[in-house]
């Protein structure tokens, strides 16, 4: 397991509100190798942004509980002081937040908040700190680039903050890039563009990528693998082409079956997925998708069902009832 | 056809948002102080204006709780009258701040347009000059002064601060989609303006209101440390601290009893206003 | 296809400029198209494509700069004052945003039955029986949910009290602006299911603005595609998909994600992005980032011309129907 840039073991945070204990990420295991594009795909509510958030060790230490194992690169996040969380921030893990507003300072010329991280993280001087910034936000695509060093973060269109956002990321050539629904609140030809972009990145700089997403489409072509979330925990993990073409958990299948798709005639009725997403602080004794599942037996309302391995290799699910087989082929994009 | 549909789980309500105990002591301690300007002339007291030369600069007795005057007059009797003059100028001043401010702030941010960039062109102007010299300024020349004036001059004077408050909280509320639903249900702009944004600006517009009295009851004082409050012998808590600065070093109780009446009272009004400025706060809500 | 039927809804050279002189932007630039009883028209577009802004100028909520808009045949233009709401009453809008759409200290029961009372057309046990059916409608148990206060529900629930609260003056036509852009992937899907739905129920004509095109498939019977203020391509929703005229279309529907790995996407993205309304390029809209583009396009500004029944595209070399 030498070869793993991330193992993530039985991994719990817990949040402690006044409204009661919330597990937002519940005994989560998985682990990435080198150069590797994982998808975490879940709807809101499901741990993914909180589960990202723990392995970058951003989560604020009061009112928390993390327990489990993290270990990037052979290092141990959980329980890290900040000292060596810093130390990590500058070179094996960087993240990709939704909103570029929220990790740009809007009062702050783009160019200066790239110089920023390698002064400090690297200790470059000024000169080499603005070349390399220019030659990053080259990288990402951004025209123009010596002038757009000196714009200001509102100057910019949302695609090109992203790419900005980006650049900061990669400033320190990170092993890891944890990109949190990068392209949600993009235009479709502009969220293409992104993620054709930490594709070739990816290639590029020999690092591994964690993509976070709601949407099916984003990880469809992206990722070698793909882990689904729900309730905090995984339910089915798997190969991309297993996960669209072999899933096994019910889960998966309707939240494939919800989504409307362009191949298909006008006024298909969407298969639906009854209820909400559960309220965390109050999750079912057994499994936690059983009062929206159309298949539920006594047994998923009673018993939570473990991961288990389905035929291919890495392929596992979590579910008493599962899809059989090998019938479900194709059923997905219909 | 027909979906099984979403089971509508509410989600959790206010968490556990408490006004807390001292909020209702400050509230307590308020209304005794009303109720007492209201019901002074009911009340067991001594004449505020009675002077009783045996006891003259007496510190706290059993006849006397909070003590005498350098003339004999009952310092107790006196706070207890001079808090009418506090609490008329206070609340009269507000009344005026509100009763012009409040409906111009939220018209001119519902309507935008050139109604709103002269009137706000116009407040900004007045802001920048220094209300407090032109308060003084009218109330040394418009005499005789009576306590009317005075409520008038502050009230008006408040108008712009009022109005630029407003205005913002109304801003914030008017650009919501429920705002544009409703105008496009064809609701008149007085429908809107009185069960739309009324709603959602009030507490605002009540911790500001708290928060203003205090204020204008703060100024009174001051404007009466100049003399320019309502004359002698009439008590208010600002005159009766100016009138005991000569005979401060005899008899202390004559400023600490008023300034400490004047102090409870400006801290109980901020921390109620405080306090429910951000027990009304919704949007604290979510999580 | 059902260009022998009388429109619903008649827009015509609909502009919407804001700001004034060099610093003016004109959202909305000239656009014409015709919503016809009973069917659904989807509106997309990238964000600043001016597909919003139609929707609220529709509306009257932004004003319309020139042009024509048209209701049941009568010109709602530049009505003012009652008669304008009175119009806006057979025609409803639901936001983007759900929770921002319900006034939070009002309770679910007020919020929907206030254009009842605002219009004073129903009181007492009648008003509290229509408001009641509406919320069964959308799947909200008034006996149960009725006197909670809106701040209380979840993003899906208030969509629904807004599409209930909208239908309570029995309007023609729903203008649905982004309603399930900001919903799960599953409450999306049932959200969609109702609008179908109540479509069918009240006989409802949709103006369904949207950016995601797999939504806009799914609900729509025709599709009118925005680029910078202009409509580019407009028709039957199976054709426009199928035979994209318009090569930003085609740049469109290339872009959009399926949720299927064996689907190529790459190769077909569409460089650049949108240039800046204030100073729109000159002929063709989309010439500065058409790998089609040659002078006639600088030089001339395409209108839309019919290539198949109902199918209009704004090009001046579009692609042959296959």
């Amino acid at each position: 397991m030498t070869d793993r840039l991330l193992v993530v073991e039985n991994l719990r945070t817990t949040f402690r509100t006044v409204s009661g204990v919330i597990p937002a990420v519940g005994g989560v295991s998985f682990d990435l190798g080198a150069n590797e594009t994982l998808g975490i795909v879940g709807e809101s509510g499901s741990g993914k942004t909180v589960l990202a958030r723990t392995i970058m060790g951003l989560q604020p230490r009061t009112n928390i509980e993390v327990s489990g194992s993290v270990l990037l690169n052979g290092q141990q996040v959980v329980g890290a002081s900040e000292r060596v969380m810093r130390e990590m921030w500058a070179t094996q893990v960087a993240m990709v937040f939704q909103d570029p507003m929220t990790s740009l300072n809007p009062v702050m010329r783009i160019g200066r908040q790239i110089d920023e991280t390698l002064r400090v993280r690297l200790g470059m001087d000024r000169r080499a700190a603005r070349a390399r910034a220019i030659e990053l936000l080259n990288m990402v695509g951004i025209p123009s680039a010596e002038a757009r060093y000196r714009a200001f973060p509102t100057e910019l269109s949302g695609g090109m903050r992203q790419r900005v956002v980006i650049a900061t990321a990669l400033a320190c050539s990170p092993k890891l890039l944890i990109a949190d629904e990068p392209t949600t609140g993009l235009d479709v030809t502009i969220q293409s563009q992104i993620l054709n972009l930490l594709d070739s990145l990816k290639q590029q700089l020999d690092m591994s990528v964690i993509l976070i997403t709601h949407d099916l489409g984003v990880v469809a072509t992206r990722t070698s693998r793909i882990i689904v979330m729900y309730a905090g925990q995984i339910v089915e993990m798997g190969a991309t082409r297993d996960i669209f073409h072999h899933h096994r958990m019910r889960y998966t299948r309707a939240l494939l079956d919800s989504s409307p798709k362009v191949a298909n005639p006008s006024h298909t009725r969407l298969a639906v997925i009854p209820g909400r997403p559960p309220n965390l602080s109050t999750l079912p004794p057994g499994c936690h998708f059983a009062p929206r599942c159309a298949f539920a037996t006594e047994q998923c309302h009673r018993e939570r069902p473990t991961l288990q391995a389905a035929d291919s290799p890495g392929h596992v699910f979590a579910c008493w009832n599962p899809l059989a087989a090998s019938t479900n082929e194709g059923d997905s994009t219909r | 056809m027909s979906d099984v549909i979403d089971e509508p789980t509410v989600l959790t309500p206010l968490r556990g948002k408490r006004l807390g105990p001292l909020f209702w002591v400050c509230v307590g301690w308020l209304a005794l102080n009303v109720l007492a300007a209201i019901l002074a002339n009911f009340l067991p007291l001594i004449d505020p204006l009675f002077q009783n030369y045996n006891v003259i600069n007496a510190g706290p007795s059993l006849h006397h709780l909070l003590g005498t005057d350098d003339l004999g007059r009952d310092i107790l009797s006196r706070i207890v009258f001079g808090s009418r003059v506090s609490l008329a100028v206070g609340s009269g001043a507000m009344l005026i701040g509100f009763g012009v401010g409040m409906p111009l702030g939220m018209l001119a941010a519902y309507r935008r347009g050139r109604f709103d960039s002269i009137l706000t062109a116009v407040m900004y102007v007045l802001l920048a000059f220094p209300a407090i010299i032109a308060v003084i300024a009218v109330i040394s020349f418009w005499t005789p002064r009576t306590l009317l004036k005075i409520i008038i001059v502050i009230g008006l004077a408040s108008v712009p601060l009022v109005y630029r408050v407003i205005r913002g909280a109304t801003l914030a509320v008017a650009t919501k989609d429920y705002v544009i639903a409703a105008q496009v249900q064809g609701c008149t702009d007085r429908r809107i303006l009185f069960r739309e944004l009324l709603p959602n600006i009030a507490p605002i517009a009540v911790s500001f209101l708290l928060i203003g009295v205090a204020t204008v009851v703060t100024l009174e004082g001051a404007l009466a440390f100049l003399g320019l409050s309502v004359n002698p012998p009439t008590p208010s808590w600002g005159n009766m601290i100016n009138e005991s600065r000569t005979v401060m070093a005899q008899n202390p109780w004559l400023v600490i009893f008023p300034s400490l009446a004047l102090c409870l009272f400006l801290l109980c009004l901020n921390f109620i206003g405080d306090r429910l400025r951000s027990y009304f706060d919704v949007t604290e809500v979510k999580l | 296809m059902s260009d022998h039927r009388t429109p619903l809804l008649k827009v015509r050279d609909l502009t919407v400029t804001f700001g004034k002189g060099t610093r003016s932007v004109s959202a909305v630039a000239g656009v014409s198209f015709d919503v016809y009883e009973g069917e659904t028209l989807g509106l997309v577009g990238e964000s600043g494509c001016g597909k919003s802004t139609t929707g609220k100028a529709l509306m009257k909520i932004v004003a319309p700069t020139s042009g024509s808009i048209e209701l049941n045949g009568v010109d709602i233009t530049h009505q003012r004052g009652r008669a304008l709401r009175h119009a806006r009453t057979h025609m409803q809008m639901i936001f983007q945003d759900p929770i921002s759409s319900l006034n939070p200290r009002r309770r679910v029961r007020s919020i929907v039955a206030e254009p009842l009372d605002a219009w004073k057309t129903a009181s007492g046990a009648e008003r509290d029986r229509i408001v009641n059916d509406l919320l069964n409608k959308v799947g909200i148990d008034p006996e149960v949910y009725g006197n909670r206060y809106a701040r209380q529900f979840s993003g899906g629930q208030c969509q629904r009290i807004s599409i209930a609260r909208s239908l309570a003056m029995r309007p023609q036509m729903l203008i649905c602006d982004e309603v399930v852009s900001a919903l799960d992937v599953s409450v999306q899907a049932q959200i969609l299911n109702l609008l179908e739905d109540l479509k069918a129920e009240y006989g409802l004509t949709l103006l369904f603005i949207a950016h995601d095109l797999a939504v806009v498939k799914n609900i729509s019977d025709r599709v009118a595609v925005m680029y910078l203020g202009k409509i580019c391509e407009i028709g039957p929703s199976d054709t426009l998909y199928e035979t994209p005229g318009h090569p930003y279309t085609q740049f469109l529907l290339g872009a959009a994600l399926e949720a299927d790995p064996d689907s190529v996407d790459a190769g077909t993205v569409l460089e650049g992005e949108p240039p800046s309304p204030h100073d729109p390029p000159s002929g063709c809209r989309f010439r500065t980032r058409c790998p089609f583009a040659t002078e006639r396009c600088a030089a001339e500004e395409p209108q839309l011309r019919e290539v198949a029944v109902g199918h209009q595209v704004a090009c001046h070399y579009p692609f042959a129907a296959a």
